[in-house]
């Protein structure tokens, strides 16, 4: 090799170098670390309290949720690194996940809030109680408290909101689906709502952020607009800029009527700086390289990263929670051959869950979900988790052949021919490898399946599964999708249950009863009877025995399919204390930090 | 030269018509709802709401209508208000973020400029030799590598390892004045740069062995002037035509092609705020960001045009 040759081959050797420096880190498959840091960090933790709150299930990694020790410190700011920017902070206009829902719990406070149990209490109101038939709650509201820009808190601020709220973009679909039907001042403090039918859940629906969420129904109706950015509360923070997708500025809120459970005046912190980061490895690399001073996330790979970085000396703290959230997608059974349970049920025979999960890089970080709760829900159910069908090849292609060889096929097809579908997921990488390994496993059956593998954008991959066009049935087939939350079991599975078509709902006997939520448009009589019966009782063991049955049915019918519970995250500097085991005003233990949603007001710099 | 402004005109106004044609017929294409895209899942419940966001934002028009009404408007410096950020005028987004990815565009092709015309210059001048190979091999390595993957790896070094300098975000010059400012330009600058200066060196240096074969030169060099003189005062000047397009070109092609760059570092400039506003099929803010990119390039490269004659007197006088 001549001179000129060999430099060449230095220079093709460096650049190698380079993009492996690059990549590096990111892919090692090192997943069996254990949330060391925040062990250390909290091991001092030991809170009564806290050792009711359930236990973990095997393999789950969820950080314990306890209060954080030590002298409580006012002042500094710190810097948050979030997934995506907030389009705008109105609760009853703008559709809010969770980094947005970071920053509006900063500025908003709910009228209730979850504990560490799942329970839900009060937090600006003092208590809500309902009717005996739970068609009507009463609700009184805590006094003195007031919003940023001094205006009192009554009840008639919050009959006010409710005219706000009926045609919020965000809050219309929430107040449906709470049966909301009227909300009066009946007191200076006390509110009394009105529901349209029983529904002995509905304090879920304030805690959440469209009807949950205290604005200013005065500021909202003159400018609602201008509300987006300038937003008023009554939380711990004010919102001092905002520089779209770049900075929002919240500062202490000085007048804050909330305190921890010593008496100390909330909040800790005199500055927060919100700052979305998109990049889910520059989100990470923001936190190690103290561009920021916490980050969330969403995504299995980057809490594997994440725990490395822990591993190799980050000083790091990561709090992480793998709730009752699930991975995997639906089939639109109104279109064949997804109408034919056979089919369905063969598919879930043949998608090997420990696989896509490892393919998720979610191996270690993320349990394989059998239904709607995690194991340490309590609402998960071992004998849904028993029912659940397993990755079973053999029972798969068995199912498929027998719908194959049928010569009253659903889908038109000669008896022999395989049957083709649409598999749709967006196009994240880890989504795709999934994909790939369930298409591996089909073209093992020896031709029986034809998949035809989409990937669109979020928004088209949302809105073909919507099918506004065609009466929300859709025209997807198998598609990827999530489910469940921490919210109380009936307000994502009610919606879900419901009706997908006038049609349906007509033959039911249930006309007008119609959800385009239902995305697998699978309508089953008995799983709606026992979703509906659940929001007509307190009862916690009726309301388990319904919603196992309605698991049960899942399992049986298979409309979805499953992958692993997601997993999420909050990485902080070591010296930021107070996310985990914030306070609800009562002293019980907050629900931390689900979905990687922190509550910052308690938070306070060590 | 008002003949040359003239023509330069009418090609600006022919290539914008084109351009906002085919993008809002194209975006129109996309699948997807603009008013789920507002209300989300939770909001469609609400069907009679959803229609009424529909109608509010003249979805229910035919397509040619409304392009016809949204050009009737942007003629008058009317480019609406964004769907999803409501309030927000088009143009006070292109306003704001423009400056940002403008910044981001000089810097990118200040730094490539600055290293590849010593680099084009030795490499011509010392062809063939072991200079010539290293800032080729170099070179090379500078094409080979996307820009993304130039970005994770200053990032990692800068950011991470070293702790110079932030891994993301903006600081404005006007909140946090000029050093804290260039601290978060300067990495996603670099990313956008290399390949730049790579392209721009090779033509340097592919232009200058052109130029230094030139009777001119070897006179020059006859006479007994300096090497270095030679070659930045007599080479480099007749060189550059070549040069000065692709930079034309290029900044242009920046404007609209910092998209990932900005992505990954969350810099608020016009390629993050268009992906955005694809992924929410915000259809005013793409048809916006896409004429304003579209005026940039056109004038940018008039520009380049006219500079020509600054740089060759042969040009002016023909």
């Amino acid at each position: 090799m001549n001179k000129q040759g060999l430099l060449k081959l230095l220079a093709l050797l460096f650049s190698m170098g380079l993009i492996a420096a690059a990549c590096g880190g990111s892919d090692d498959g090192d997943t069996g670390a254990t949330d060391t840091t925040e062990a250390e960090a909290e091991e001092a933790a030991t809170d009564d309290t806290v050792a009711e709150a359930g236990t973990e299930a095997e393999g789950d990694n969820d950080t314990e949720i306890v209060p954080s020790e030590g002298e409580r410190a006012y002042g500094g700011s710190i810097a948050v690194g979030l997934e995506a920017e907030a389009v705008g902070l109105r609760p009853w206009e703008d559709t809010c996940s969770s980094p947005c829902y970071n920053m509006m719990i900063t500025i908003y406070d709910k009228l209730i809030e979850q504990t560490v149990d799942g329970e839900y209490e009060g937090w600006l109101l003092e208590s809500i109680e309902p009717s005996e038939d739970f068609m009507s709650w009463v609700g009184v509201l805590r006094p003195g408290v007031t919003f940023h820009n001094g205006t009192e808190l009554t009840a008639q601020t919050i009959a006010d909101m409710f005219i706000v709220q009926q045609t919020g973009a965000a809050s219309a679909g929430q107040i449906s689906s709470a049966n909301l039907a009227d909300v009066q001042a009946t007191g200076d403090l006390e509110v009394t709502y009105t529901l349209s039918q029983a529904n002995s859940a509905f304090p879920a629906f304030l805690a959440r952020a469209p009807i949950g969420m205290v604005f200013d129904p005065a500021l909202a109706t003159e400018d609602p607009d201008g509300y987006a950015n300038a937003p008023v509360g009554t939380g711990p923070f004010v919102v001092e800029s905002r520089d779209l997708d770049n900075e929002t500025v919240v500062v202490r809120n000085e007048n804050y009527w909330g305190t921890d459970p010593e008496g100390n005046q909330l909040p800790f912190l005199d500055q927060i700086s919100f700052r979305p980061i998109p990049d889910e490895g520059t989100r990470l690399d923001a936190l190690l390289s103290g561009t920021v001073n916490a980050f969330q996330t969403l995504r299995q790979g980057t809490i594997r990263d994440a725990r490395a970085a822990v591993e190799e000396g980050a000083d790091v703290t990561l709090l992480e929670f793998q709730g009752n959230n699930t991975g995997g997608g639906h089939f639109n059974v109104l279109v064949p051959p997804f109408d034919d349970k056979r089919v369905r049920n063969g598919l879930v025979h043949l998608n090997p869950q420990d696989q896509v999960i490892e393919a998720l890089g979610g191996t270690g970080i993320s349990l394989p979900a059998t239904q709607w709760f995690s194991p340490d829900s309590p609402w998960y159910s071992e004998k849904v988790a028993e029912a659940w069908p397993k990755f079973d090849f053999n029972r798969g292609v068995e199912l498929i052949t027998e719908y194959v060889n049928d010569p009253a096929r659903s889908d038109g097809k000669a008896v022999g021919e395989p049957i083709s579908f649409e598999q749709s997921c967006p196009p994240d990488p880890t989504l795709i490898a999934a994909t790939q390994v369930i298409i591996e496993v089909y073209e093992q059956t020896g031709g029986l399946i034809e998949a035809e593998v989409t990937n669109y954008d979020q928004q088209t991959h949302i809105n073909y599964a919507l099918g506004a066009e065609n009466g929300f049935v859709g025209e997807h087939g198998a598609h990827c999708w999530r489910w469940s939350s921490e919210d109380d079991p009936s307000v994502n599975l009610n919606p879900a249950l419901a009706p997908p078509t006038a049609e349906i709902a007509e033959l039911a006997g249930i006309p007008g009863v119609v959800s385009p939520l239902n995305f697998a448009n699978w309508f089953d009589g008995e799983s709606f009877q026992a979703a509906v019966g659940a929001t007509q009782t307190d009862d916690f063991a009726a309301r388990y025995a319904l919603y196992e049955t309605i698991m049960l049915r899942i399992a049986e019918e298979t409309p979805i399919w499953y992958s692993g519970h997601t997993a999420t995250a909050i990485g902080t500097d070591a010296n930021i204390l107070g996310l985990n085991g914030w306070h609800l005003p009562s002293g019980s233990i907050g629900v931390g930090f689900p979905n990687a949603e922190g509550r910052w007001a308690e938070v306070w710099l060590g | 030269m008002l003949k040359i402004l003239g023509q330069r005109l009418l090609r600006l106004l022919a290539t914008l018509f084109a351009v906002t044609f085919l993008s809002f017929f194209m975006t129109s294409l996309l699948p997807g709802d603009p008013a789920v895209a507002i209300l989300g899942e939770a909001g469609v419940q609400n069907e009679e709401l959803l229609n009424q966001v529909r109608e509010d934002l003249g979805l229910n028009d035919p397509l040619p209508v409304r392009y016809v009404n949204w050009l009737g408007n942007a003629v008058q410096g009317d480019l609406g208000e964004s769907y999803i950020n409501q309030g927000q005028s088009v143009s006070g987004t292109i306003v704001q973020r423009l400056p940002v990815t403008a910044q981001l565009a000089f810097m990118a092709i200040g730094l490539a400029v600055l290293f590849a015309v010593p680099i084009g210059v030795l490499g011509a001048y010392r062809q063939g030799r072991w200079q010539d190979s290293v800032s080729s091999a170099g070179v090379q390595v500078a094409l080979a590598v996307p820009n993304f993957i130039t970005g994770i790896f200053l990032i990692w070094l800068f950011a991470v390892k070293l702790q110079w300098l932030p891994a993301s975000n903006w600081n404005r010059i006007s909140d946090k004045g000029i050093v804290e400012n260039l601290r978060t330009a300067i990495l996603p600058a670099t990313a956008l740069a290399l390949t730049q200066m790579a392209i721009f060196s090779r033509l340097v240096r592919s232009d200058m062995i052109a130029t230094l074969q030139e009777n001119y030169i070897l006179s020059a060099r006859a006479k007994g002037l300096k090497d270095r003189y030679v070659l930045f005062r007599h080479a480099l000047r007749p060189s550059s035509l070549s040069l000065a397009t692709i930079v034309g070109i290029n900044f242009g092609a920046l404007l609209g092609g910092t998209v990932i760059i900005e992505t990954l570092f969350a810099i608020p400039g016009l390629g993050f705020r268009l992906i955005n506003a694809i992924s929410q099929r915000d259809i005013l803010v793409i048809q916006g960001i896409t004429v304003s990119v579209a005026v940039g390039y056109v004038l940018i490269n008039t520009i380049v045009d006219l500079f020509y004659t600054v740089l060759d007197p042969r040009i002016r006088r023909s």
